[in-house]
């Protein structure tokens, strides 16, 4: 079914737009033909900022600010790099896009390119992503063929290219400057901001960083207009956003809503169908697992940055994991310690140190020995954690944990004195809807 | 080890700011640690080191509060503004600061009572004074099997590691050997080598220093000291002439520990030492070490005491005609002084002379403003003449390879193929050629704001028109100077008294000979020397070592290593600096300089200097360029003696020709191929050996294969040694490693290094 509103070519048409002449078809490659023959990189850039896209790889920061921040006069090539790491779990709206409509990627990139006076592009795409991988040098193959990847674009003397770079399997190596030592060769940890990869990013020049969504938006908000853009969605959010919506839903999958006119409890319930019969809602991390979880009372909160964060959480990544009453909320908080135990990339002393120590608490309680003063002992580990790092990892860590034990205290204080958690994990109904029973 | 970075707090740029409510001063774009640490105030760190190049923000032990910055910053990574105002007492600061102490303790063993570092541990030290009482950590800690030898000469312990990465980023980002990383990640990083390989290098025992913990320890020390049962004094290295400053540990009587010293010399080694330096220490202890006298009586050979020595070297060469006295290019300015007093009293008819070369057209160049390896730190273009720095004179390498990233451009000009050829624009000569080969950088001397020349004495010596363009071209520009890496520990300060190369003796009666700290048949025109000896009059050595000349010798008489004794060397930069006793030496022997002074009695004209303190100031009496010196100006940083006035060239118009038959012979020689490195228990696994070198297309011109034992042979001399190709050693000319003990490439050359050429065979 053809999307209103869509910004993503593939969803308006309901297609597959994998080869140039589909993509065409439907559009493609002409905000690159009218940019590059008639924009000057200035009004590119004013376009982009006008229309008040907001980075879709976690931290909303408006895509068009930070591409202004690159110096202009600096002697230095300039990059640009499109985080495809997709690295934050529930998150898999990047997948659809390199998958199904490659070329509004590869066309977005050339409009930054061209913006910010970049010849040379990277897309760092996670190693998982092997089929995604294949899909995007073929078309990066294509475009270059059809002239609009290479030298002198269109016609345009405008020259950009891209690579495509694999990574290695690293939650870290989709923090910016964790993804740009990855890229120059190194191990991917985080690097001290400032500098801030604008000024000094891949191999120390001006570097623009976005995400895939991000990126492939810039096609049709320079083809419609940046007001076109700017009326959908609310004042601070503007646009729409793809949300990934997984776990207890009978309808998982990628939807994309315009920002503030949908609820959570539409976009749990009528697009992605909802619950298994009679099951109830327990719980939702909205934004991929790395912001405060929500629960029963916050499903009324309209989708977008504004709301969500009066809501106590954040839109992230878009990543929406739902959770029924089958879950248990302890176990669910010692799978994300575990998971963000194991990705800590270990340079800062409170995540390195303090993600394995939340880990091993939650797994006492979990193993029936928690003690009552855990609960004094995880507040100060947040507090020792959290707004102490390098990178916004560690403070992931702690916010869908904090969150759950501040939210359902109830749950977390009977497994201690119980305990033993409850309900047991991975009920019967779980192996209906595709998930890995493990009886 | 330096916690924090030097600040002046003289200068004009100083802006103010408020810490914890006071109003203080600090150069703008200080970073906080070390304006907060020149005004008293510690903030704790454990990433952060000043020499390791930009901060890392790492284990963010150092968050303080600074208004206007939301949450805490880490006070490392920030640069002081006027009118900030900083607090690093605050009760959120305090408690932030306790929590990453908590969370470094962790999984940290707590074995100090077991550990190395225990007494001298700043993560020991920062817990008393700013963590946590105790561990509420009630789980099992991490566990690593325990200590892995990441190298013959360091332990790693990875339980006690706390990830500062200071040795991750010295190897990457100071040695630039790039061998280091951290693997795995999270609470299961480690410290290891790429390759998994042992971490070998020059430097690599600096990263003992850099642990803030005791994840790295020196094998040689472990186990051997307390810190409550030992003592440290500041000292000089003397394995090379970059003279680093040393700290000595002591403990009974013995050196157990070189390190470099808490508060480095800035203008020398920045705290940094090579392998060497750091344990070649170990070589006073080894077998070779003389610890008895010995008198030597037609053919019988016996021990004796010390006073029974000095007695018998008295009388044996007060019989003598005439004497010559030889010195050791590493005797101290005492020692030199005080044997040059004697030769011209109490010694009958003597003459005097020391290793090194004349150096004919070196005058000039030493007469231009002289720079220390600190200067190097601000120059924009730095040339590189001769030499191979980095074996030769290893912690000039690092200054080096610092230039170079703070944007110098560097320009290599020699006849061999070395190690830092990489670090820029390297231009090879034919040896002959080094004139011509420095068109290009003389041309870039003239249009740079601050140009340095490190210029290597020997190649320069053999090359004297090339002393002369360089000088001429470093004349021209007023902002140039000039570092001179000289041959000898202590050649400057030889010069600086006026001793004069030995090598003029060579073919004169020597009669009887006084040997301090020397070993000539070991040297260039060895076999000349051998010759010269047999057929003089009578041998007194004073030696710390067994050598060729000791088993030859009438007298011997044991004195002080450089570990052991009191005296002045004027090392590269002509610094003047004081080594200080840290072990006692042998029972059986005595400082250089008080063995000279009881010869003196017995040769029945007593010198009247009582301690090396007043030897040295009537040498500074003596010599103008020493002048004003004296060992409370010296202090424990050292002081540049007066610049040698310029003296006119000579024969400077070609370069010296060479001698012989074949290819013309270009010599080196490696600190890590050095008796040090031969003797030292510690460094002998890591010891490199003689070699040649050829260029394969060479080797198959010469028909000599690679690996065999070849024999070289000059008008001095033969040699055999193994061969090794190189696709990057240069054509028309073979190289070769000298210096290394028991080796023979010395003998190849003329006692005053005159070039030589050589033919190659199979052996
Ligand atoms: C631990 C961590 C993981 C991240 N992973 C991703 C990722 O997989 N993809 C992504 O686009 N951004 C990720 N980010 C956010 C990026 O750092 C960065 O903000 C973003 O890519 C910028 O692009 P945008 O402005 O278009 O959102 C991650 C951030 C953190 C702290
Ligand atoms: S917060 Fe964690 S993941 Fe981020 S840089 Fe620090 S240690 Fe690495
Ligand atoms: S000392 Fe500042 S973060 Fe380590």
């Amino acid at each position: 079914m053809p999307q209103l509103n869509s910004v993503y070519r593939h969803r308006a048409a309901d297609r597959v737009l994998t080869t140039v002449d589909t993509y065409r078809l439907s559009g493609g490659y002409l905000a690159l033909e009218k940019a590059l023959g008639e924009m000057t990189a200035d009004e590119l850039l004013y376009v982009f900022h006008r229309s008040g896209l907001r980075g879709r790889g976690g931290a909303g920061f408006p895509m068009g600010r930070k591409a202004s921040f690159l110096p202009k006069d600096a002697q230095l090539a300039k990059y640009l790099v499109c985080n495809a790491d997709e690295s934050e779990p529930g998150t898999f709206k990047d997948r659809e896009i390199m998958e199904l409509n490659p070329h509004q990627l590869i066309e977005g990139m050339v409009l930054a390119g061209y913006a910010i006076g970049a010849e040379r592009g990277y897309i760092y795409i996670r190693g998982e992503y092997e089929y995604q991988a294949q899909i995007l040098d073929a078309a990066i193959e294509a475009a270059r063929e059809s002239g609009y990847l290479g030298s002198d674009i269109a016609g345009s003397k405008v020259d950009f290219d891209l690579t495509l770079y694999r990574g290695a399997g690293a939650y870290i190596c989709g923090e910016e400057t964790g993804l740009l030592e990855s890229l120059e060769g190194k191990r991917g940890q985080p690097r001290l901001k400032p500098p801030f990869p604008a000024v000094k990013g891949l191999w120390a020049s001006p570097t623009l960083l976005n995400n895939v969504e991000t990126l492939a938006a810039l096609p049709p908000i320079v083809e419609n207009g940046p007001d076109w853009y700017a009326g959908m969605g609310t004042e601070k959010s503007p646009g729409t956003k793809v949300f990934s919506i997984s776990g207890h839903v009978t309808k998982p999958g990628n939807y994309e809503v315009v920002l503030g006119d949908t609820t959570l409890r539409e976009l749990i319930f009528d697009m992605a169908g909802g619950l298994r019969e009679g099951r109830s809602f327990k719980a939702c991390w909205v934004g991929g697992s790395s912001v405060p979880v929500l629960a029963e009372q916050h499903l009324d909160t309209p989708l977008d940055y504004e709301s969500l964060q009066e809501a106590g959480t954040f839109l992230g990544s878009g990543g929406c994991i739902v959770m029924d009453d089958s879950g248990c909320i302890v176990r669910a908080s010692l799978r994300l310690a575990s998971f963000y135990r194991h990705e800590s990339c270990g340079k800062c002393t409170p995540c390195r140190e303090g993600t394995g120590w939340m880990e091993n608490v939650l797994q006492r309680m979990v193993d029936g020995e928690g003690r009552m003063e855990d609960f004094e002992l995880m507040e100060a580990l947040f507090g020792r954690i959290g707004g102490k790092c390098l990178c916004a990892l560690a403070d992931g860590a702690v916010a869908p944990i904090s969150s759950a034990i501040r939210l359902f205290r109830k749950d977390f204080v009977r497994v201690v004195s119980e305990g033993s958690p409850l309900p047991q994990p991975m009920s019967p109904q779980l192996e209906m809807s595709g998930g890995r029973a493990n009886a | 080890m330096p916690d924090y970075a030097p600040v002046d707090l003289t200068g004009t740029d100083l802006v103010e700011f408020e810490l914890n409510g006071r109003t203080v001063k600090a150069p703008a774009g200080t970073m906080l640690v070390d304006a907060c640490a020149a005004n008293g105030v510690e903030v704790p760190i454990f990433c952060y080191e000043p020499r390791l190049g930009d901060p890392l923000g790492a284990c963010r032990q150092c968050l303080v509060s600074v208004e206007g910055i939301p949450g805490l910053t880490t006070a490392c990574s920030t640069p002081v503004a006027a009118e900030m105002m900083v607090d690093t007492v605050s009760e959120e600061v305090r408690e932030a600061q306790d929590g990453i102490l908590e969370l470094l303790l962790e999984n940290h063993p707590l074995d100090c009572p077991v550990c190395d570092k225990g007494g001298e541990c700043p993560l020991q030290d920062r817990t008393f004074r700013f963590g946590p009482g105790e561990s509420r950590m009630v789980e099992p800690k991490r566990h690593f099997p325990k200590p892995l030898k990441l190298s013959p000469q360091i332990a790693l312990d990875r339980e006690r590691c706390i990830s500062c990465y200071r040795c991750v980023r010295f190897s990457q980002d100071v040695s630039e050997d790039g061998n280091l990383t951290m693997s795995e990640r999270g609470g299961r990083s480690e410290i290891t080598t790429f390759t998994g390989d042992s971490y070998n290098g020059r430097f690599t025992g600096n990263v003992i220093d850099l642990c803030p913990v005791g994840a790295l320890t020196s094998i040689p020390y472990r186990f051997t000291s307390r810190p409550w049962d030992i003592q440290n004094t500041p000292s000089v290295c003397a394995s090379c002439s970059v003279g680093c400053n040393t700290e000595l540990t002591l403990r009974e009587g013995e050196i157990k520990r070189v390190q470099g010293r808490d508060e480095p010399n800035w203008q020398v080694e920045e705290g940094w030492l090579c392998n060497v330096g750091r344990w070649g220490y170990g070589a006073d202890q080894a077998p070779q070490r003389l610890r008895q006298p010995i008198l030597r009586d037609g053919g019988e050979t016996r021990e004796c005491s010390l006073e029974e020595a000095v007695a018998a070297a008295g009388l044996v060469l007060a019989h003598e005609a005439h004497t010559t006295v030889l010195l050791g290019g590493d005797v101290t300015v005492e020692e030199a002084f005080i044997a040059k007093e004697l030769a011209a009293g109490p010694l009958p008819d003597a003459q005097v002379g020391s290793a090194g070369v004349v150096g004919a057209a070196l005058g000039p160049l030493r007469a231009l403003p002289a720079a220390q390896l600190g200067d190097i730190d601000g120059a924009d273009l730095v040339v590189v003449v001769g030499g191979d720095p980095a074996n030769q004179h290893p912690v000039a390498e690092l200054r080096l390879r610092k230039a170079r990233r703070a944007g110098a451009r560097i320009v290599l000009v020699g006849p061999r193929a070395q190690e830092l050829e990489s670090l820029g624009e390297s231009i090879r000569t034919a040896p002959g050629n080094l004139a011509e080969g420095l068109t290009s950088a003389v041309a870039q001397i003239a249009t740079v704001k601050r140009p340095l020349v490190v210029w290597d004495e020997l190649d320069l010596d053999a090359e004297p028109d090339a002393a002369v363009v360089l000088a001429t071209a470093l004349g021209d520009n007023a902002a140039a100077s000039q570092l001179e890496l000289t041959s000898e520990v202590n050649g400057a300060g030889l010069r600086a008294l006026g001793v004069a190369p030995h090598s003029r003796l060579v073919d004169q009666d020597l009669g009887g000979v006084l040997a301090v700290r020397a070993n000539p048949g070991a040297g260039p025109g060895g076999d000349a020397w051998n010759r010269a000896l047999d057929s003089g009059g009578p041998i007194v050595v004073i030696a710390s070592h067994h050598s060729e000349l000791t088993e030859r010798a009438t007298v011997v008489i044991p004195c002080s290593s450089h570990f052991e004794h009191e005296g002045v060397l004027v090392t590269a930069g002509q610094r003047a600096q004081r080594l200080r006793p840290g072990a006692a030496g042998p029972e059986q022997s005595a400082p250089g300089w008080e063995i000279l002074i009881a010869l003196s009695h017995r040769l029945g004209v007593a010198l009247e200097y009582r301690s090396p303190r007043s030897a040295f100031a009537a040498a500074t009496a003596s010599a103008p360029a020493l002048s004003g010196l004296d060992y409370d100006t010296l202090g424990d940083l050292g002081a540049e003696i007066a610049t040698s006035p310029a003296s006119d060239v000579n024969g400077a118009g070609a370069p010296r020709a060479h001698d012989g038959e074949g290819l013309p012979l270009v010599t080196g020689r490696s600190v890590f191929g050095g008796p040090e490195a031969h003797l030292s228990e510690g460094l002998v696994v890591t010891a490199t050996g003689e070699e040649a070198v050829l260029h394969p297309a060479e080797a198959a011109r010469l028909n000599v294969a690679d690996a065999n034992l070849i024999t070289l042979n000059s008008p001095n001399g033969e040699c055999t040694v193994r061969l090794r190709l190189d696709p990057g050693a240069p054509e028309g000319a073979v190289f070769a490693v000298r210096g290394v003990p028991g080796g023979t490439v010395e003998s190849l050359l003329a006692p005053d290094r005159a070039p030589v050429n050589v033919t190659v065979n199979t052996a």
